[in-house]
């Protein structure tokens, strides 16, 4: 979308929308932004000359309230000094993705917003790392175990949109089959295996699901067995995306039943980044994990 | 789970310390590695340590990449013109690009690595990222350099020690003081293995730095890490080699040893050499 015209600002798209996809990866990208402009010793009237834009209008791409056009971007990175085309197209393609309506789009009317923020996180995250305590990750369930928790959740809606969160669940799944996937770090606790959400039939299904899974280059499943006793997660699952720039902070994701916390200071991702440093090193290895969940099938 | 002065390798503790306990609190030489390598694995005690380290000595950014990219060299020369298949690899890191196991494997599919470390934060990184190619073999012990008893009866359950191997000590001999008999520790590892094997150092040198500057790294250090450093002169560092012939160009700063036209260049502070084993 090019047709603004110079000099004149035109209504951001999104602007009037906080819960869109992509909130919190232009947060990310207008930091990012502010960090090279600072480095760059540029000022943001400066900036905002070289876009045809206001100072305010900088100060809002930087803070994230506005969507990123890809020539004001491409534009200002000039400006900053960044000649990396790598780093250019990444950039703009970030962009892009904060403000691109999704695959996920059509699902709007099952689709709370956080979670919509979260879907266009994971996607362009270099690496997902999580601690489940209660039910596989969704990346790995089967299409009978997503059905079985969604009904856990959705106990009065019809059947037909029961089927339609399925759907959802299963087509997000294509992550994994992507030509560049994100590294999939997954640490379970031993209850995600022995909860035979759905009923044992099911159950097996799902943990032959996950030893496939396991087998993926890019994918590293551990379990925390019950044996080791406590551990570090006690406060219950969590996510944390890593993104590739260097720029760009880990993201946790912490999800609540009616919304989802994100954190991206880094002296609280800090904190969950060593619980789950220390979940990783207390869990299983990855062939010793590999070897107990065939185990734990053979006994549900 | 251990004791505290597994936590403080300075103080003598020579053999059977136990694994290194689970503490971002003071910074890590690998985690400040990986921070000055452009890495996300690193705690905020890490990063101060290495500020304070770059404030005196901002070249140590170079270094880092420098060791690094000596790395990728040693490993290419071991696989392809030594023909080796077989690597310990005692100081893993926390995994990044070019690990060794990769670059081996690349060019040798069939090659066996086994990675020691004693951080549960870098076994903990090692075991879930660095996996094998289907022909070869990645390993993992979690032990101390100085507790060579445990390194070796655990490699030769999965290397053939009557056929040669790599040894790979780089950018970790430091953290040995003398106390600890650093010289003694390598005969020993390289007593085990066969004649045609090899042994791939890289060392701080203290000849390599300005007597101030050295002395500005080392405070900053003690001040803030768990391990202490203890830099080497060539002939110190050369001692480690006896009783193999070094490969050319023989004992020399890490970023001149067979240069690849894209490596980094600049001045780094390490020593480093690969030796055979006659």
């Amino acid at each position: 979308m090019n047709t603004e015209v110079p000099g004149g600002e035109q209504p951001d798209p999104g602007m009037d929308d906080p819960s869109a996809g992509g909130v919190i990866l232009r947060m990310l990208l207008g930091a990012q932004l502010r960090r090279l402009r600072e480095a760059a010793d540029v000022t943001p009237e400066q900036a905002g000359y070289e876009i045809r834009a206001s100072r305010s209008k900088i100060s809002r791409m930087e803070t994230g309230q506005v969507g990123l056009k890809a020539r004001d971007i491409t534009d200002l990175l000039a400006l900053y000094g960044v000649t990396d085309e790598q780093v250019q197209s990444r950039f703009l393609q970030l962009a892009h993705q904060s403000s691109r309506p999704d695959w996920w789009a059509k699902y709007g009317d099952i689709l709370p917003g956080w979670f919509e923020n979260y879907l266009g996180l994971e996607s362009v995250s270099s690496t997902i790392r999580t601690f489940e305590i209660q039910f596989v990750h969704g990346l790995f369930q089967t299409e009978d175990y997503a059905r079985a928790v969604t009904r856990l959740g959705h106990q009065t809606a019809p059947a037909a949109e029961i089927e339609r969160r399925v759907g959802l669940r299963v087509k997000r799944q294509d992550l994994l089959a992507r030509a560049d996937p994100p590294r999939m770090w997954s640490v379970m606790d031993e209850a995600v295996l022995r909860r035979p959400v759905g009923g044992p039939a099911v159950m097996r299904a799902q943990l032959r699901r996950l030893i496939e899974a396991a087998g993926l280059p890019q994918v590293t499943v551990q379990v925390v067995p019950f044996a080791r006793g406590g551990h570090a997660g006690a406060s219950g699952s969590f996510t944390v995306l890593r993104f590739e720039e260097q720029d760009l902070p880990d993201v946790v994701y912490i999800e609540q039943l009616t919304d989802a916390v994100y954190l991206e200071q880094r002296s609280d991702v800090e904190h969950y980044l060593e619980v789950m440093d220390q979940l990783s090193g207390e869990a299983l290895t990855p062939a010793a994990t590999t070897l107990f969940i065939e185990q734990v099938a053979k006994e549900t | 789970m251990t004791s505290d002065e597994a936590a403080a390798p300075g103080s003598g503790t020579a053999g059977k310390t136990g694994p290194l306990p689970f503490d971002t609190s003071k910074a890590h030489q690998a985690r400040m590695y990986d921070y000055l390598l452009g890495g996300k694995d690193n705690y905020a005690a890490d990063r101060v340590a290495t500020e304070a380290v770059l404030n005196v000595y901002p070249e140590m950014a170079f270094a880092a990449r420098a060791n690094r990219a000596f790395l990728g060299r040693v490993i290419g020369y071991l696989a392809r013109e030594a023909g080796v298949r077989q690597f310990l690899d005692i100081g893993t890191g926390i995994p990044t690009a070019g690990n060794t196991h990769q670059v081996a494997q690349a060019i040798a599919p069939e090659s066996r690595v086994v990675y020691v470390d004693y951080d549960p934060i870098v076994l903990a990184h090692a075991r879930a990222l660095l996996t094998s190619s289907e022909a070869g073999a990645t390993e993992y012990i979690d032990a101390d350099l100085r507790d060579t008893d445990t390194i070796l009866s655990q490699a030769r359950q999965l290397l053939d020690f009557t056929k040669p191997v790599a040894v790979v000590l780089l950018a970790i001999l430091h953290a040995i003081p003398d106390s600890d008999d650093p010289h003694a520790i390598v005969a020993t590892l390289m007593d085990a293995v066969p004649s045609g094997s090899y042994l791939a150092i890289s060392h701080g040198g203290s000849d390599l730095l300005a007597a101030d500057t050295q002395q500005g790294i080392l405070d900053a250090i003690r001040q803030t890490s768990q391990q202490q450093y203890s830099y080497r002169t060539h002939a110190q560092v050369a001692r480690f080699f006896a009783g193999t012939d070094l490969v050319e160009p023989g004992l020399v700063p890490v970023e001149e040893w067979r240069p690849d036209p894209g490596n980094p260049s600049g001045h780094s502070p390490g020593w480093g050499a690969v030796g055979r084993k006659r």
